[in-house]
């Protein structure tokens, strides 16, 4: 156990040695927002999973679990489907994102959030469907964005089809984040959706 | 020294994933979710302007690996209701109305199933959704199922993998995943 730790701690330092002097070979910030089209006519029409894999988090939390072991008869009341890029080795506002400029919050597909019944966001009522996310991130606060264009894919920010803005602040968290994370939370009767990557976190508070 | 910063990496990730085992913020999965849509590349092509027919259908489906295992007859025991994915239970949305089998679907979300034999399988479109694996299972939620003909592939697949084909007045949804493939068609 302690040579796995010494290990462990071992490739931690390497990794962060490695940011240090090998910035140069990482800083490809455009690479997550290239449009890849999956082959129609490769030989193998069979995708391999993609690099920045999707995932989905359901509010209650962990409601198909939940609804699988009886202990909820409820309905859902939001889920959020995100991909989920990966640091692998850079930071984040270092060599990935640039302030003020829209991020997709995920990859590939546009991230979807799903209200099954409306909601109240920063005192904003917003009806029940599906809306795409996205971020405008400055230093102190994240501006997430609600709009109406889904079924998309990256990030064509057309501000026409905005449905809402809220503004909240970011902090900083003690450990790092090596894939991007959305999930809900419960905290004294609040429900947030909390957005975090790297040394950093965004809570957006949802009243249902 | 790549050698040891990729080796440094994989442990880093396995350090990241072990650290997010501890709290309640998810890691990533093993069996990994992916999308797939009809009209196909669907997101794609609303962004480039290059749509000739509208939304129809999308899947959402987990990708357990083979990894070197006997898949169907093994894994997944010919005869059994099988949650044709991993983690949450796969789930199909049509945007308008189909048919299927010759019954028509409302236009709404569903879960899949599948049974499998060696030489069919039975698709199972069922109205239990939001739900995790095929454990609850409910015949009584079925909206209908559909006997499809397996055909082997050339080569092995080895994530389980979804995707939608234009067809005869529809599309088919295919699935596939070791050296097998099905094919469900879909009516307009």
């Amino acid at each position: 156990m302690k040579t796995i730790l010494l290990v462990l701690f071992a490739s931690v330092l390497a990794v962060s040695c490695n940011n240090g002097n090998d910035n140069s070979t990482i800083t490809d910030k455009n690479k997550d927002d290239t449009v890849t089209i999956r082959p129609d006519n490769s030989i193998n029409p069979f995708d391999p999973t993609d690099i920045s894999p999707m995932d989905m988090s359901y509010y209650p939390v962990d409601y198909p679990q939940m609804k699988m072991s009886k202990a909820t008869t409820e309905l859902p009341k939001a889920r959020v489907i995100y991909s989920r890029p990966h640091l692998g080795g850079r930071r984040l506002f270092q060599n990935l994102l640039n302030y003020n400029e829209p991020w997709r919050l995920g990859a590939n597909e546009a991230t979807e959030i799903d209200f099954y019944k409306g909601v109240t966001i920063q005192n904003k009522k917003i009806k029940a469907g599906r809306y795409i996310l996205y971020c405008i991130p400055e230093k102190e606060n994240w501006t997430i964005v609600l709009n109406n264009n889904i079924d998309s894919w990256g990030l064509h920010p057309d501000a026409s089809q905005d449905i809402a803005r809220f503004q909240i602040p970011v902090t900083t968290t003690t450990s790092s984040l090596e894939f991007f994370t959305m999930y809900f939370k419960e905290k004294n009767n609040v429900t947030e959706l909390v957005m975090a990557w790297d040394y950093l976190e965004a809570r957006l508070p949802i009243s249902f | 020294m790549k050698k040891i910063v990729v080796l440094a990496s994989v442990f880093q990730l396995i350090f990241f994933s072990l650290l997010a085992q501890n709290s309640n913020i998810p890691p990533v999965d093993k069996s990994p979710m992916d999308m797939a849509y009809y009209p196909v590349n669907y997101p794609v092509l609303k962004i480039q302007d290059k749509l000739t027919e509208p939304l129809a259908a999308r899947v959402i489906y987990s990708r357990p690996q083979k990894a070197g295992r006997t898949i169907f007859g093994s894994l997944v025991k010919y005869g059994e209701v099988w949650r044709l994915g991993a983690n949450e239970a796969t789930e199909i949305e049509f945007f308008k109305s189909v048919k299927i089998g010759g019954k028509k679907i409302n236009k709404g979300r569903y879960t899949l199933y599948a049974l499998v034999n060696e030489n069919t399988w039975t698709i199972i479109v069922n109205k239990e959704t939001d739900t995790w694996g095929s454990f609850k299972y409910d015949k009584a939620k079925d909206v209908v199922r559909k006997e499809v003909t397996v055909e082997k592939t050339d080569m092995s697949i080895e994530s389980l993998s979804m995707l939608f084909e234009k067809a005869t007045g529809g599309y088919n949804l295919i699935v596939a995943w070791d050296n097998v493939k099905v094919a469900l068609p879909i009516i307009f």
